[in-house]
């Protein structure tokens, strides 16, 4: 079931100024987060996030399709390479 | 016969029915547009007058998005979906389920049919 709109997007606290600290300071630098769960807003829009992916940070340049999306959705959590002698396994 | 939207061609079936025949025109959209063109449920397609054939394709036209706009529509979505990286995309382009059903077995749906892997039966 989608989110009530009344409740407005979800995001962790911490992450807004996180996001006002990269912007003000010296900008490109990669913002380690590991809040998946959080919408991309649109002030995040320019910004690179790491996403963390249970293992690493994921760098996640955020575009304007992005808003509404989760960061999550931008870092995979599964390795799969494909199964042995599958000759031809499609790698993305 | 009759021809509305485009090539879609109902003929001898109730027009509540024959008007489904048209790719995004569903039973709900199908009622929808007969009670807005006032025509009884009863009436079938070849009885319809040359006025009411007109009405129907122009409120078509007007009020609904079907047949090669909708198809358009959908694939773009799943384009933007793709080019975005984000994991529905990533499904997507391996033709795998996109929302969280196994893929242990079953999905054939979006799979395709069992391809058969060397040396499995014992």
């Amino acid at each position: 079931m989608a989110r009530s709109i009344s409740k407005g997007p979800f995001v962790d606290g911490y992450l807004l100024k996180k996001a006002d600290a990269a912007r003000s300071s010296g900008r490109n630098e990669v913002i380690k987060i590991w809040s998946r769960r959080s919408t991309i807003l649109p002030q995040f829009v320019g910004l690179t996030f790491g996403v963390h992916n249970g293992h690493k940070h994921i760098p996640v340049l955020v575009s304007e399709d992005m808003i509404g999306h989760k960061f999550g959705e931008f870092s995979p959590t599964r390795t799969f390479h494909g199964h042995s002698g599958d000759k031809k396994a499609k790698r993305a | 016969m009759a021809r509305i939207a485009g090539v879609n061609i109902p003929t001898n079936k109730r027009v509540v029915i024959a008007l489904q025949y048209i790719h995004g025109i569903g039973p709900r959209k199908a009622q929808e547009i007969i009670e807005k063109v006032h025509i009884p449920p009863a009436r079938r397609v070849f009885e319809l007058t040359d006025a009411e054939v007109l009405q129907i394709r122009e409120t078509i036209d007007r009020d609904y998005q079907v047949e090669g706009d909708l198809r358009r529509e959908v694939a773009m979505n799943i384009k933007r979906l793709m080019d975005l990286g984000c994991y529905r995309g990533l499904r997507h382009r391996r033709q795998l389920p996109v929302r969280g059903q196994r893929t242990h077995t079953n999905a054939r749906t979006r799979k395709g049919k069992a391809k058969p892997i060397a040396g499995k039966k014992k």
